[in-house]
Parts: C-alpha cells; sequence; structure tokens
C-alpha cells in the first residue's frame, strides 16, 4: 500500500502544480508550479522503485554482498530520480533567467503580455 | 572506422574545452567549434558511406563495458548514419552561417551549439530510453540559448513559451518512462519492442511516452510555440530546429513506435496527416516568410510522421520512403532558412531582392521543387513508392489526404516562388554576404546530391541520368553565354535528340515526336531575336523538352510520370517568366500538379503496388481482366491528362498563361505543350478502351467533355479584345476537337485527333508568332486599338490569313481536310447531340478569326502606327516555314496520316479509308486534296482580277478626307468598329460565358484561405494558452484511444 | 477579466481531472513487485564485482548509466551557460550592482569565515565516498556551492575569480569526457570505471575510476552552480 499513497501523492503534486502553472498569469508563480509537479514526478519516480520491507541498496555491512539481490530495493529508478532533479533544476534555473529578461524587456510578468508572436 | 560515440565525445569535449579559451580570443573559439563539428560531420559522414557500401556492419557500441539493458547502448545504422550526416552538416553550415552572432554572444553560445549538435546526434544514437530523455532536455535546454542568438526581441518570449510546453512534456515523458520500466524491467528500447504493446493495460505508459515524443514532433494544433519560435529566432538556428531537431525527433519518435508494437500505427498515422493537413492550410494565409515556412515545416514532420504510420507496409522500402521525405525536407528547409536571412524583409514579396543573383532564384527554386517532391529530388521517388503501397493495400483515403495536402503545400510555396520571381519589394538591396550564400549553396548542392543518390538506389531509373534532363540541366552551366549560343545549342539537341531516336519511334510515337521535338526546333528559330543571355530560359524550356522527349518514349508509368512532371516543372517556370505571368504560372502548376498526383494515383491503382508497371501492356490487362478498379484508373487518369489539354472545367489556367507568355513562348506552351495531355489519351483509350462506371460510358462523357469544350472555347474567343487571349480560348475549342475525335472510339476519329494533333500545332504556333510580332510593334495586345496593319506588315498577313483558313476549315487547306475526316466520324457514331454542339462550333470558330484578321489587319491604320515595320525577321522565319508546310500537309496530307492509318486500323481492324493516289475515299464520299486546290485556286484568282479590274475606276482619298462631328467621345475605344465587334452576339449566347468554372475555382481557394484565417486564430500568442492546448491535444487523443480500444 | 480568469481556471480543472483519471488507473493498476525486475536484479548481483562500489545507485549513475551522468552533468553546464548568455545581455554598469544592498552583519561575515573551510571540506567528503555511503558528486558540488551563496551572502559586493571558476569548470569536464573515452582505450567501453584498478571493496580508494569521476563531477557542478550564482548577483538589480 505504501508505494501506492507515495504515488497518488505524486500524482496529487503533479496536479496541483500544473494547476497552478496553467491559471496563474504571473510568470513567477507558473514557474513554481512547474516545480512542484517536478517533485510530483520525482515522488513518482522513487515510488516505483520501492519493494516492501527491503533496504537501501548500499552493500555495507547491513546487507551482505550475497544477500544484495533479495535484501535491497530496485536501485534503478533512485539513480533516474537524481538525473531528473538535476535536469528539473536546470530548467527551472533557465526559466527564472528567461523570467527576469522577460520582466527586463516589459517590467511586467504577465505572461498575456507577451504575444506579439501569434498566428 | 572511429566510433561514432566520438560524435558525443568531440561535440562534449570541444564544448568544455572552449572555457578554456580566454573570453576575447572568439575567433579562436569559432575555429574550435567549427572545426569540432566538421570533425562529427566527416564521422557519420564516414559511417554513412562504408555503411552504404557495405564495408562495415551497423554497430552496437557498449558503454560502461557492460551488455545492454544494463549498461546504456548505442546503436549506428544505416539510418543512423544518414541522419547524423544531416545533423552534423547542418550544425557546421549553421555555424559558418551564424559567424557573427555566435562571435558577438562569445564562447558561451558556440558551447551551446555544441551540445545542441551533440544531443541531437545522441537522441538519433541512443537505444536506451532513459537516455533519450536526458539528450531529449539538453536539446530543449540548449534551443532556449540558441533561440537568443536572435535579434528579434520577440524570441525571448518565444523561449520561454518553449520552455514551458517542454516542461509538461518532460513531466509526460518521465512518467511514461518510469512505468515502462516497471512493466518491462528494463529501459533498453530493443526490450521494450521484444514485447509489443497493446493498446490497453500497461500501455498507458507507453502512451504518455509516445504522446511526449509526438508533442516534440509539433502536432497540430499543439505547436503554437514552435510557431514562434521559426518566426523570431536567428534564420541559422531556425534551420537546426527545422532541419536537425525536426529530424532527430522524428527518429527518436520512430524507434519508439517500433518498439511499441503494431497496434499503434494508425494513431501515429492520424496523428500525422491531421498535422500535414492543417498546417498545410493555415500556411496559406501566412505573409510572414519565417512563418510560412514553420507551418511548412510542421507539416511535413507531419507527413514523414503519418509515414512512419504506414511502416506496416512499406516493408524494406520504410528506411527509402521516409528517409527520403525527410531528408530532403530538411536540406530544402535548411537552405530555405538560410536564404531568409540574406533577405532583408520580412514579407513574401520581399524575397523580390533574391533576383539579384541568379544563383539564389534557382537555389529557391530547387527548395521549393523538393518540398513539394518533384523530380529529381527524393522527395519525387520516395512520393511514388509511398503512393504504390498505399494503393497495394487498399490505404486509398490516406492516398487521398497525403496527395491533397502536398498539393495545398504546393500552392502556397509556389504562390511564394511567384512574388520572388514576379513582385518588387520596397527594401532596399544590401548586398548579399558571400559565406552566406556559400552555407546556401552547399545546401543547394547536398539537394542535388541527394537526388542522384536516391535515384540511385531507387528501383526505377535514375532522372539524373538520363540523356535529354541532363541535356536541359547543362544549359545551367551555360548560363554566362549569349542567347544565340545557347539557341543553337537547343536546337541542335532537340533536332539532334529526334534524329538518333527516330528508328525506335511507331508511327504515333512519330508523330507527337516530330510535333515537340522537330516543331519544338523550328519555333526556337523565333528565339534568336532575344538579345543578351535571357537567363532563367534556356533551363525550364529545355527541361520541358526532355519530359516531352521522355514521355513519348515511355515504357512504364514510372517513366511517364517522371516525365510528366519534369515537362510540368519546365513549362512552369516557362509561363512564370510571362510579364504578368504569376497568378497564370500558379494557376497552371496548380491544376498539372493536381492533375498529375490523379495520374500518379491512377497508376498506383492500376499497378496495385507492383512496379515496374509496363504502360501498354499493363493498362491493357487490367482492362481485359475487367478488374472493378479499371474503370477508375481510366477516370482518374483521363482526368489528370485533361488538365493538360485544358478541357472544360479544368482550363482556367490556360487562357492567362497563354496570353501573358513571351512572345516565342506562347506557341511552345501552346502549340507542343498541350500535346502531351493528348499523348496521355491516347494512350488512355488504346489501351483501356470503353470503361464503364455503373452504366456511364466513360468514353461517352469524353465525348461530351470534348463537344462542350469545343463550343465554349469558341464562344469565349470571340468575346475577347486581346489578340492572345483569343488565340488561347481558341486552344481550348481546338483541342476540345481533338478529345472528341478520340473518345468516338473509331477509326477517323482517331485520325481526326491526329490530324488535329500537327495541324493545332502549324496553325496555333503560326498565329501566336504572328500577333507577338505585331504586339512587338504596336506594343498592345489588345485588338480595338490596331488595323490596317496589311500594308506596313504583309508578311503577318499572309500567316494570319493562311493560319485562318486553315484553321476554320475552308477548303483548301488542311483544316478542311479535317473537317472532311471529322464529319466522316461523327457520322459513323451515333451520340447525335454532342456531334450538334460540334457542328455549332465551326462557324463559331470562323467568327473569332474573322475578328482576328479584320480588326488587325484591315480598316483604319492608327496614328501612331503609321511609321510601324515588318515584324522581326527571326519571329517572320518560322512563320513561313509554317506557311509553306501547311500548304504542303493541305496538298499531301497522305505523307503523314496513311502510315498512321494503317497503324491505327490495327486497333480497330478495319480500313474505312481507301488511300488512292492523292484521293481519298470513305464511305461517305472522298476528298481529293490536289483538286479541292486546284478549284480554288482557279475561284480565287478569277475573283481577284475581277476586282483589281474593279479597282481600276476607284478613287484614292486619304484617311482622314471625312467630316468628324465636333464631339470628343468619353471612352475613345468604344468609338473603333473592332471594339465589342460581336456585341449582338454576347446578348445571344453571352450565358455561355458566364465564368461558371472561375467562380467555382474561386470558391474553392476562396474556403481554404477564410478556414485557415479562422483556425489560425488559435494561435493566441499566450505561452499559457499553448500550454493548455498541449494538454488538451494529449487528454483527446487518450479518449480517442481509449474510445478506440473499447 | 475575472470571467476570464474563472474559464480558463474551469478549462484547467477539466482537463486535468482528466488527465488525473488517466494517473488514477496508473496508480491502482500498479502493484509493486515482489522481488527485483532482472535488471534490479542484475545490479544487485553483480555491482561489487564489476564496478567494486558498495553504493549500487552511485555505481548505476557513474557506471552503468555514466552516459546519462554526462548528459546531467552537461545539463548544468549548458544552464550556466545559458544564464549568463541571458542575464549577460543585461549587464548592470560596472561596480553598480550589490552596491544598493545593506552591508551585511558582522555576524554572517564570521561566520561565513569558520563556516566556509567546514562546508567545503564536508562536500568533498560527500563526493570522494560516494562510492561507498549515500551521497556523491552531485550532492558535494552543491554543498560546495552553497559555501559560495555563503561567501556572496555575506559580502554582495564580492566578485569571483572568473576565470578560475570557468577553469575548474572546463576542466573537469574535460577530463570526465577524457576518462569516459580511456574507457574505450583500456576496458570495456566508453566510461568504464575499469581503467584503474577496482581495489578492496569498501575502502576508499576503491571501484576503479568512481571516486576520481564523482571528485570531477563535484568540482564542476561545484563550479557550475556558483558561475549560475554569479550571474544572478551580477545583474543589475541584485
Amino acid at each position: 500500500m505504501l508505494p501506492q499513497i507515495a504515488m497518488a501523492t505524486g500524482f496529487v503534486l503533479i496536479l496541483m502544480g500544473l494547476y497552478g502553472a496553467l491559471t496563474h498569469r504571473n510568470i513567477l508563480r507558473m514557474i513554481v508550479g512547474f516545480t512542484i509537479a517536478d517533485t510530483g514526478v520525482n515522488v513518482v519516480l522513487v515510488s516505483v522503485g520501492y519493494l516492501p520491507g527491503r533496504t537501501a541498496p548500499i552493500l555495507d555491512s547491513a546487507v551482505p554482498v550475497a544477500d544484495a539481490a533479495t535484501r535491497i530495493i530496485d536501485p534503478v529508478p533512485q539513480a533516474l530520480v537524481l538525473t531528473a532533479i538535476v535536469i528539473g533544476l536546470g530548467v527551472t534555473a533557465l526559466m527564472l533567467a528567461y523570467a527576469y529578461r522577460l520582466f527586463r524587456a516589459r517590467h511586467s510578468l504577465d505572461i498575456s503580455n507577451f504575444t506579439e508572436l501569434k498566428w | 572506422m572511429v566510433s561514432a560515440i566520438f560524435i558525443i565525445a568531440v561535440g562534449l569535449g570541444t564544448a568544455f574545452l572552449l572555457g578554456l579559451v580566454k573570453s576575447d580570443q572568439k575567433g579562436f573559439a569559432f575555429t574550435l567549434t567549427v572545426a569540432a563539428l566538421a570533425v562529427m560531420t566527416w564521422i557519420a559522414y564516414d559511417w554513412t558511406v562504408a555503411l552504404s557500401r557495405g564495408t562495415v556492419e551497423p554497430a552496437t557500441i557498449l558503454t560502461a563495458g557492460t551488455q545492454p539493458p544494463f549498461a546504456i547502448n548505442l546503436h549506428i545504422g544505416l539510418a543512423e548514419a544518414w541522419l547524423l550526416t544531416v545533423i552534423n552538416a547542418t550544425g557546421l553550415l549553421a555555424a559558418f552561417y551564424m559567424r557573427a552572432a555566435l562571435c558577438r554572444l562569445g564562447k558561451g553560445a558556440m558551447s551551446v551549439l555544441l551540445v545542441m549538435v551533440m544531443a541531437l546526434s545522441g537522441l538519433v544514437l541512443t537505444r536506451d530510453v532513459f537516455n533519450l530523455f536526458v539528450f531529449f532536455e539538453l536539446i530543449v535546454i540548449a534551443t532556449g540559448g540558441l533561440v537568443l542568438l536572435s535579434e528579434d526581441a520577440r524570441a525571448v518570449a518565444a523561449g520561454f513559451k518553449y520552455l514551458v510546453v517542454s516542461q509538461i512534456v518532460s513531466i509526460l515523458l518521465l512518467i511514461g518512462i518510469i512505468f515502462t520500466y516497471h512493466a518491462n524491467g528494463s529501459l533498453n528500447i530493443d526490450d521494450i519492442a521484444a514485447v509489443p504493446f497493446g493498446l490497453q493495460g500497461a500501455s498507458l505508459a507507453m502512451f504518455l511516452v509516445l504522446m511526449a515524443l509526438v508533442l516534440e514532433l509539433k502536432p497540430f494544433p499543439a505547436n503554437g510555440w514552435a510557431l514562434d519560435i521559426y518566426e523570431s529566432a536567428h534564420p541559422g538556428f531556425s534551420a537546426i530546429f527545422s532541419a536537425a531537431s525536426g529530424t532527430a525527433a522524428l527518429f527518436a519518435a520512430d524507434k519508439l513506435v517500433a518498439a511499441a508494437g503494431p497496434a499503434w500505427l494508425p494513431l501515429m498515422t492520424v496523428i500525422g496527416l491531421f498535422t500535414f493537413l492543417g498546417s498545410n492550410v493555415l500556411a496559406l494565409k501566412q505573409d510572414n516568410d519565417r512563418r510560412l515556412l514553420g507551418y511548412s515545416s510542421v507539416a511535413q514532420i507531419g507527413l514523414v510522421f503519418a509515414i512512419v504510420g504506414q511502416r506496416d507496409i512499406l516493408g524494406e522500402g520504410y528506411l527509402f520512403v521516409a528517409g527520403g521525405v525527410l531528408i530532403t525536407h530538411a536540406v530544402a528547409k535548411a537552405g530555405l532558412y538560410w536564404i531568409s536571412g540574406l533577405v532583408p524583409g520580412r514579407g513574401l514579396a520581399d524575397w523580390a531582392i533574391l533576383r539579384a543573383n541568379p544563383v539564389l532564384v534557382f537555389a529557391f527554386a530547387s527548395f521549393v521543387a523538393m518540398l513539394v517532391g518533384l523530380p529529381p529530388f527524393p522527395g519525387f521517388y520516395a512520393k511514388w513508392d509511398l503512393m504504390h503501397a498505399l494503393a497495394g493495400s487498399g490505404r486509398f483515403w490516406i492516398m487521398a489526404l497525403i496527395l491533397a495536402g502536398a498539393l495545398v503545400e504546393a500552392g502556397y510555396m509556389f504562390r511564394f516562388f511567384g512574388y520572388a520571381i514576379k513582385r518588387e519589394t520596397q527594401e532596399r538591396f544590401p548586398g548579399f554576404a558571400v559565406d552566406k550564400v556559400a552555407v546556401v549553396v552547399a545546401a543547394l548542392a547536398a539537394g542535388w546530391a541527394l537526388g542522384f543518390v536516391w535515384g540511385g538506389i531507387s528501383l526505377n531509373p535514375n532522372l539524373l541520368t538520363l540523356v535529354p534532363v541532363l541535356f536541359a540541366l547543362l544549359f545551367i552551366v551555360l548560363e554566362p553565354l549569349p542567347a544565340w549560343v545557347k539557341n543553337i545549342i537547343a536546337i541542335v539537341g532537340l533536332v539532334g535528340w529526334f534524329w538518333f531516336r527516330m528508328g525506335n519511334y511507331d508511327p504515333l510515337q512519330m508523330i507527337f515526336a516530330a510535333v515537340m521535338l522537330v516543331g519544338g526546333a523550328v519555333i526556337l528559330i523565333a528565339s534568336f531575336y532575344e538579345h543578351g543571355r535571357r537567363i532563367g530560359f534556356y533551363v525550364p524550356t529545355m527541361l520541358m523538352y526532355a519530359g516531352l522527349a521522355l514521355l513519348i518514349e515511355a515504357q512504364t508509368s514510372f517513366d511517364f510520370f517522371a516525365a510528366w512532371e519534369v515537362l510540368t516543372i519546365g513549362s512552369y517556370f516557362l509561363i512564370l517568366r510571362g510579364r504578368m505571368g504569376e497568378p497564370h504560372a500558379l494557376s497552371y502548376i496548380l491544376f498539372s500538379l493536381g492533375g498529375a498526383f490523379l495520374i500518379l494515383a491512377g497508376f498506383a491503382l492500376a499497378s496495385t503496388g507492383v512496379q515496374p508497371f509496363e504502360l501498354k501492356s499493363g493498362l491493357s490487362a487490367i482492362a481485359e481482366a475487367s478488374v472493378p478498379a479499371a474503370p477508375w484508373v481510366f477516370a482518374l487518369l483521363a482526368v489528370g491528362f485533361m488538365t493538360k489539354t485544358a478541357s472544360i472545367g479544368l482550363h482556367i489556367w490556360l487562357p492567362g498563361a497563354h496570353a501573358e507568355a513571351e512572345t516565342d513562348v506562347s506557341p511552345m506552351v501552346s502549340g507542343i505543350l498541350l500535346k502531351a495531355g493528348l499523348y496521355g489519351l491516347f494512350l488512355l483509350v488504346m489501351t483501356m478502351g470503353r470503361q464503364k462506371i455503373g452504366s456511364i460510358d466513360l468514353t461517352e462523357v469524353l465525348v461530351w467533355i470534348g463537344a462542350i469544350s469545343a463550343l465554349l472555347g469558341g464562344v469565349m474567343a470571340i468575346f475577347q479584345e486581346d489578340a492572345k487571349r483569343l488565340l488561347a480560348y481558341s486552344s481550348i475549342s481546338q483541342l476540345g476537337y481533338a478529345v472528341f475525335g478520340l473518345a468516338l472510339m473509331n477509326h477517323v476519329g482517331w485520325l481526326l485527333a491526329l490530324m488535329f494533333v500537327i495541324n493545332h500545332y502549324i496553325y496555333k504556333s503560326m498565329l501566336f508568332l504572328a500577333v507577338g510580332g505585331v504586339y512587338k510593334r504596336t506594343g498592345t495586345k489588345l485588338m480595338y486599338k490596331m488595323g490596317g496593319l496589311i500594308t506596313l506588315m504583309p508578311f503577318t498577313f499572309v500567316s494570319v490569313l493562311i493560319g485562318i483558313i486553315a484553321m476554320s476549315g475552308v477548303p483548301p487547306l488542311s483544316g478542311f481536310g479535317g473537317r472532311w475526316l471529322f464529319y466522316n466520324a461523327i457520322m459513323a457514331s451515333d451520340l447525335r447531340l454532342p456531334m450538334v454542339l460540334i457542328f455549332i462550333s465551326g462557324p463559331i470558330g470562323f467568327l473569332y478569326l474573322f475578328r482576328l484578321i479584320h480588326t488587325i489587319f484591315f480598316g483604319q491604320l492608327k496614328d501612331e502606327h503609321r511609321k510601324l515595320k515588318e515584324a522581326p525577321v527571326w519571329l517572320v522565319i518560322p512563320q513561313m516555314m509554317f506557311v509553306l508546310a501547311l500548304l504542303a500537309f493541305a496538298v499531301l496530307p497522305g505523307m503523314a496520316l496513311q502510315k498512321v492509318d494503317a497503324y491505327i486500323g490495327t486497333f480497330f481492324g478495319d480500313q474505312p479509308l481507301v488511300w488512292s493516289g492523292r484521293a481519298i475515299t470513305s464511305t461517305y464520299g472522298y476528298w481529293s486534296p490536289v483538286a479541292v486546290m486546284v478549284v480554288i485556286g482557279v475561284i480565287f484568282v478569277a475573283v481577284l482580277l475581277l476586282l483589281m479590274s474593279m479597282g481600276l475606276n476607284a478613287q484614292k482619298v486619304k484617311q482622314f478626307n471625312i467630316v468628324f462631328s465636333a464631339e470628343r467621345p468619353f471612352k475613345p475605344q468604344t468609338t473603333h468598329f473592332a471594339w465589342n465587334f460581336f456585341a449582338p452576339y454576347r446578348k445571344a449566347v453571352g450565358f455561355l460565358v458566364m465564368p461558371l468554372v472561375t467562380t467555382f475555382w474561386g470558391a474553392v481557394t476562396d474556403t481554404l484561405h477564410s478556414t485557415a484565417d479562422f483556425t489560425r486564430r488559435l494561435y493566441t500568442g499566450n505561452g499559457q494558452t499553448y500550454a493548455v492546448q498541449v494538454l488538451v491535444f494529449v487528454v483527446a487523443v487518450y479518449l480517442i484511444v481509449l474510445g478506440g480500444a473499447q | 477579466m475575472t470571467s476570464n480568469f474563472t474559464s480558463r481556471a474551469a478549462v484547467a480543472l477539466v482537463l486535468l481531472l482528466l488527465l488525473g483519471t488517466a494517473f488514477w488507473s496508473l496508480t491502482t493498476g500498479y502493484s509493486a513487485d515482489a522481488a527485483l525486475n532482472r535488471t534490479a536484479e542484475y545490479y544487485a548481483v553483480n555491482t561489487p564485482a564489476e564496478t567494486g562500489a558498495q553504493n549500487v545507485v552511485t555505481a548505476i549513475i557513474v557506471t552503468y548509466r555514466g552516459l546519462d551522468t554526462l548528459g546531467e552533468v552537461t545539463v548544468l553546464f549548458l544552464t550556466a551557460a545559458i544564464v549568463a548568455l541571458v542575464l549577460g545581455q543585461s549587464k548592470a554598469p560596472r561596480g553598480a550592482s550589490g552596491s544598493g544592498f545593506l552591508p551585511s552583519g558582522e555576524l554572517l561575515q564570521t561566520g561565513t569565515k569558520m563556516l566556509l573551510p567546514l562546508i567545503l571540506m564536508f562536500g568533498a567528503y560527500i563526493f570522494v565516498n560516494g562510492h561507498l555511503t549515500p551521497g556523491g558528486g552531485f550532492q558535494g558540488g552543491a554543498v560546495l556551492a552553497s559555501g559560495m551563496l555563503l561567501l556572496l551572502l555575506a559580502d554582495p559586493g564580492k566578485r569571483f575569480r572568473k576565470a578560475v571558476i570557468h577553469r575548474v569548470e572546463s576542466l573537469s569536464g574535460l577530463f570526465y569526457v577524457l576518462i569516459g573515452l580511456a574507457g574505450m582505450a583500456w576496458a570495456g567501453g566508453f566510461l568504464d570505471n575499469r581503467i584503474l584498478p577496482l581495489g578492496q571493496f569498501g575502502q576508499i580508494l576503491s571501484a576503479g575510476a568512481i571516486p576520481l569521476i564523482y571528485t570531477l563531477i563535484g568540482l564542476k557542478v561545484g563550479a557550475e552552480f556558483s558561475s549560475i550564482l554569479e550571474s544572478l548577483e551580477e545583474t543589475e538589480d541584485a
């Protein structure tokens, strides 16, 4: 049950984040929304690797090498989530820099003010 | 071989290395960047060559020394190698192109470019789905950086919108990936492929992955963000965004679609087609060049994606077809964006500035041809194979939609090209940067080279190895020579080819070849009157003749279709050269391409996808076996051919195109080009005979079409004020006669049609040259502005006189022979009503011809024309040759027709005409040309002498020896007797010339345009709205899939 | 405007509800595996022998999925470069930036001097031990950069030696690529960590090139974050 709860939490975070990003016109709030959604994605990612009753995939004294296959959880999602976090961070930084640039251009952070390009 | 991973290592290593270069050493940093890109391109190219030759095997590259799926692996096969070459070469050329911008922003921007190209390569190479995600994100971020190279301030907003959408895409992708991993226990694409996903169950994960990849392909209508980037980014980068990013994203999607399994293909087809059609229609309303190219780009990627959806039926040809379209698009679109960077204005007409440099015009034309899928470029071969595969498996709707979309795309691309050739721009010519032009030329060369390669791989003949085509292309190199030298070469080429091939022709081919090749050479004599170099005339002209020469000798359906397209392209450029030719050339190419697509569909249907398809035996075979598709094949082909014969309903392009063409071009496109359609119809009725849809006999429909064309063409001709337009409408009428004769399906009817081929060529060429000569001297084509030219231009008068006698079918010239055959033919048929129409058309023909000669040569001479001279001698010479030919043909029709008569006899097994000496006998009477000639000659001389003797008593007065009233006319032309010459007839039959057909086609285009204008308002420009649209798209497709799965 | 807002919100709500049903079916259809799947099992069984790393996640990140990690580092590199480009075009006049700030307090300045060496050391500890304990190059690098942030907070007008940061960033990235290529030359393939001896399992100097790579990653990530901070700090409004 635990993974489902974590997963549902992750999905709720994603939907909440997206809702924020789609309804707030302020660019900074949109970015915050996406950050929340990214976090939700990461929660979902980690929850998929979880196996009930197992431990972290570090083969120190707690987990003998020989028993590893039966004692540890799936390490792959953990590796993936690290990559996903870093990438999410990169994109967020870039969006913030863009937001700054947009603000400098028009002294506004309202996304509906940047519609010269259309049709 | 250098491992392909070095493409990644070199790109990345150099990007990092640039950090060590001092900020002020921008030149060095740039050199380093270009060197790295060159090495990457070389590695990719090396693999392409080696894999194509088979000297190496496709390779799997392991990382971490561990077998997949436990470590990430890369794979390079032929498809990967090709795409890597395209991507890296685009990056290399773009770097050269963006040199100034890159140096302005410094080494950081160069690193970003390197990472971009590296990541695109990685996307192509990787076989791991999460690794795919990483490369995707790299591309997203690098795109966000490179958008800033633009000096357009709006680009920042476009970049932000892109990032917003990418966030949604990456959320979907990650969730899809992790659940795919959970379902499969592997992230390796080949592992996923081993267990195909159905549309249910675990498929939701695969759905999310696929949707994320599809969204990267900018599907319509969730693609506003991409269009904004296309419009505002640096054109050098737009080239990468379209050519390299689009290509890589498509390949990534293809990899996963293949892995997902065949159940997903229909969905991909629908999304692809929707995008292809939607974006193309929306592009119609674009007036910004880069946005227009963006729409086209999106549409083309959609097309390729639709092809991805056909991979189940394409089999081994899949890479050839999908790759052909994809790579052609990449080269063409990159080239077009690079050209757009040379043009200072953003309006479509601003491209007129390119006329300062013929090389760029040639490049523009080539790129447009590549996009539209014309020969000799890869898209052409791909389109051919694709249509055959689709026809072979009964996917007719997909065929129809693809062809419709392609036609719309041809519409706006050729309109765009027409603007560049004919419009004027307000922009000042800035001078073209040599290095940027060099980049465009590199893309141009690549496009042609690809055409050669694809032609070589194709199972069909390589068009770039055919002598006539090469001969035509030779004139590109010869352009710097003076026109007269080129003219001599052209004439020698035409006659020489005819001479060389003469032995292989059967009588039918012989007649067409004589008219098209030798006839073409005669018309070219008139071209000697042009001075200077006449840039851009000989290449299209010779392409048209090359197409015609190949058409006659076509053995297979491919030969025929390729020749048809070649002659269409050539003639389009030729018509576009006319003074006011722009709109007419556009409608010409649209009708022609529409017709060509019908022909393509017809051939594909006939062959049921099996190539090569022998034209004659193949068509006869399906007619004999009376397969259910046969009448549809007949109908498709017939309508296709009739776009060239300009039969009523499909004729609206002709009057303008012929009337506005240059003096020596009008006879080519009228006297010769129209015959291509007739040749096609000949082949069709010869091989397939009578076909019925339901109870309707299609040849009877043709009879009707021919009769109505003959009648209405004539009626419309009599109301023209413009002499060349009059002749043009008369062509519709004349070709109507030919179609009519052909469709009668009897011996004499066919003979008649053939006689029209020769006659119409001679007198229409002659008349067009004569009127052209008059136009040269008077500066007008309006007949009421002329008059009394008989004494000033006696030779021209003679040729018009002879032409009219021949054409109106009065004795003694060959037109009479034609009439005579004609009445024989209809007597033998039992279609009464069309017969009546044809009978009526006879006198109508006389009316407009009478007007032509009467108003130009008789009546009062205009004051301003008193000092006119005879037409230029080079225009008169071919006319006199035609006069002689007409006289000879009148006396000795047997010399051409007897053999053909025998040949036709082999089809009908009868011999209704008896050729005895100089007389021809039929069941209804006999015709002795010599006797007729003698009798007429005697009568003519007698009347002449009588008139002359009466003229002795006449009193000579000066022209203005009459009394004027004091009134000054408000519209001077209304006082001229020649103005509205046939007003009484207009009252009587004017309803016949109501422009119903023009209105119809106008309504079609208007509807498309207003749909486009309405729909494009979807793209509000608001980044948040775009994000909503992306989600709507995903959810909508999800619901459709759910509905489809249940 | 309000009506526009609510309609937008309604559309978004409906859309997300529909998307939510898809997520719902993913959640309800999910059941945790009873045993490791074959990929995970392979890692659990073979990591010690093949890579010599105690931390299986690290082995995956640095070796088995090393190409991802290289891409990840590149993401940060790109972000740093682009943020510099984005903000560089609207740079404040020299010497003007930061001047609007009040000087930071004595406490912060002194605290920084005391904490900075510790923070840097802690960061280094995290990435050097990445193959043994939780942690690694990214975490360590982020800690390093936090030290830099502290420095900036303590003295907003301060300038880092930009050249040093860029050189660290470039050299560590370059060496990372070169180590990857060395794997092709002397071991099983790109980014194979066995170019160095695997050493004894559980020791700090073990697991082949993993500690080396993680050190490079740590330095690079630290440098990249610092350079992003620096770009942000240099803007006029900072």
